[in-house]
């Protein structure tokens, strides 16, 4: 073999070699670049989730803030906690498994936010941001109650407009739609015509009914659903949310359901952006407006915006709100995350009861990944209501099985309950002790 | 006449003494460069066999580590290949889960 040929392969091996190094150095600087934006000084117990004072001529409240994920969370754990829907803390962490996050990684709650432009009057909600804003004016500022909402699907969406709210009502029965009922039906599930107040209740306890007919604003008992598109067309909240809004909002309190993908806002000077369009989702008669309106605030505020840093901001589309002009590194440094100390108990997450050898199981899969096996515990842990699951290890296999449950007939409606809500086929396993 | 004679005896005898010494120093001169000449000449045999031992190791090695990439190769392509079957199945549940947080 001549000396040429030797020479190339030797390059080839080296060129390999510092691509390795380079990626590894990459890994370190990118660490080193999360590091450098959060705060300073021991981590904080608590974060403003949902009450805000904002002074009027400021757009954005709440502070962003970063959490080291613990073994065993999921990010619809963490988000309801922080009362965040799944969205919102899904897109602000692009490439966190939803359901297995690796333990150890810090995420970013995304606790800020900037008030859409609509009228600060009654309740405002911005469809797509999946976040609603009620707003109370007292005299020299306005208080804000904030709260992430799950909203109509593709098929069946949201209304856009304004409306009222007609009436309140606790423990709601909910009155099952045709259109509801037939869907069910085809799934061999048959609804009744009313479901009473309770835990198969989808409406959840409290329910403001809207002057737009059959829409509503009410609980849920799917509270994984929040966050996501997976209504009829109403409007869900988080259990805990929908009471303290259901307290605070009386009857004829005006609703306006807006459309917002691009927030614009500013807070004690500095200029806000926030994205929550997708690249595939951004369309060009709203960029052009968007650009429309910084090129205003650039010509009236005699200040330059950072056009790299507005293109970013559209690219990741992270629904945070990103400062936009060209500012000082003091204002850079006010902008760091503060750190938030992980809680003894996650609210709401699911329990999942020990053991018992003499309740009936299903078993729900015999899956080779552990990784496949822990997300299918989990969302199986996350229906509503809540088919507790667990993972048992067999030789090189995991099986996800559900329960426990008291009797046949419970462990039959589980079943029932997979096969028509996940499409899996369980099998009954009988107590191992009568 | 006689004198002559040995006069130019004499001068044929010492002409081919010193042709007899001069072939003699030149032989030894050519000896004395050939065994110089030999020895560089096993110094570049030496060196030559050398080389191609080298060369022969250094082609070894490079066989070695043009298979040890191809084979790291396959395995990051195989690796790629679960990571992307793992991402479809994540895929996968989180549209199964979806749809059952409907109504």
């Amino acid at each position: 073999m001549n000396l040429s040929i030797l020479t190339s392969r030797l390059h080839l091996i080296i060129s390999f070699i510092f691509i390795l190094s380079f990626l590894h150095g990459c890994a370190v600087i990118n660490k080193t670049q999360v590091e450098s934006s959060l705060s300073s000084g021991y981590p904080e117990r608590t974060i403003e989730r949902n009450e805000f004072s904002v002074a009027k001529e400021n757009d954005v409240i709440g502070r962003l803030a970063v959490i080291r994920l613990e073994k065993g969370d999921t990010l619809p754990d963490i988000a309801r906690h922080f009362s965040l829907g799944i969205n919102e803390i899904s897109v602000a962490n692009p490439g966190v498994d939803v359901w297995v996050p690796e333990a150890g990684r810090r995420i970013v709650l995304p606790l800020s936010f900037i008030l859409p432009d609509a009228p600060r009057k009654g309740i405002v909600i911005n469809l797509a941001t999946m976040r609603l804003f009620r707003f109370k004016e007292d005299q020299k500022s306005l208080a804000v109650s904030t709260y992430p909402v799950g909203v109509g699907t593709i098929e069946k969406p949201t209304p856009m407009g304004q409306a009222y709210v007609e009436r309140k009502v606790t423990r709601p029965t909910w009155y099952v739609p045709a259109s509801i009922a037939g869907a069910h039906r085809k799934k061999g599930d048959i609804l009744p015509p009313a479901v009473p107040p309770g835990p198969e209740n989808p409406l959840g306890e409290y329910a403001l009914y809207l002057s737009k007919s059959s829409y509503l604003i009410h609980g849920t008992n799917k509270p994984s659903s929040i966050g996501l598109k997976a209504t009829n067309g109403c409007i869900r909240l988080y259990p805990e949310d929908i009471k303290k809004l259901y307290e605070k909002t009386p009857v004829n309190t005006p609703v306006s359901i807006i459309n917002q993908p691009y927030l614009i806002g500013q807070l004690n000077g500095v200029v806000y952006l926030e994205v929550h369009a997708s690249v595939e989702e951004q369309n060009s008669v709203e960029l052009k407006k968007i650009f429309a309106e910084l090129r205003k605030i650039e010509k009236k505020s005699a200040r330059t915006i950072d056009w790299i840093k507005v293109d970013e901001a559209l690219a990741e589309a992270r629904g945070i709100p990103v400062p936009i002009l060209e500012i000082s590194q003091e204002v850079e440094n006010n902008e760091k995350m503060i750190r938030i100390r992980h809680p003894g108990k996650l609210y709401g997450s699911p329990e999942i009861p020990e053991l018992n050898m003499e309740a009936w199981y299903v078993l729900a899969a015999e899956l080779r990944d552990a990784t496949d096996a822990s997300r299918l515990a989990a969302i199986i842990n996350h229906q509503g209501p809540p088919i507790p699951a667990r993972i048992l290890a067999k030789n090189d296999n995991y099986r996800v099985i559900a329960g426990p449950f008291n009797n046949i007939s419970a462990a039959k409606d589980a079943a029932k309950r997979l096969k028509i809500d996940l499409e899996i086929e369980g099998i009954l396993i009988e107590p191992v002790r009568n | 006449m006689k004198k002559s004679f040995w006069v130019i005896s004499l001068m044929f005898v010492f002409a081919i003494t010193l042709m007899g010494c001069a072939t003699t120093s030149d032989l030894e001169k050519v000896r004395a460069q050939e065994q110089e000449i030999n020895a560089k000449a096993d110094q570049a045999l030496q060196a030559s066999q050398d080389a191609n031992a080298n060369a022969a190791k250094a082609a070894e090695a490079a066989a070695r580590a043009e298979s040890a990439l191809k084979a790291a190769e396959e395995r990051a392509q195989a690796a790629e290949e679960r990571a992307k079957a793992a991402e479809e199945r994540a895929n996968k549940a989180d549209a199964v889960f979806e749809k059952s947080m409907r109504k």
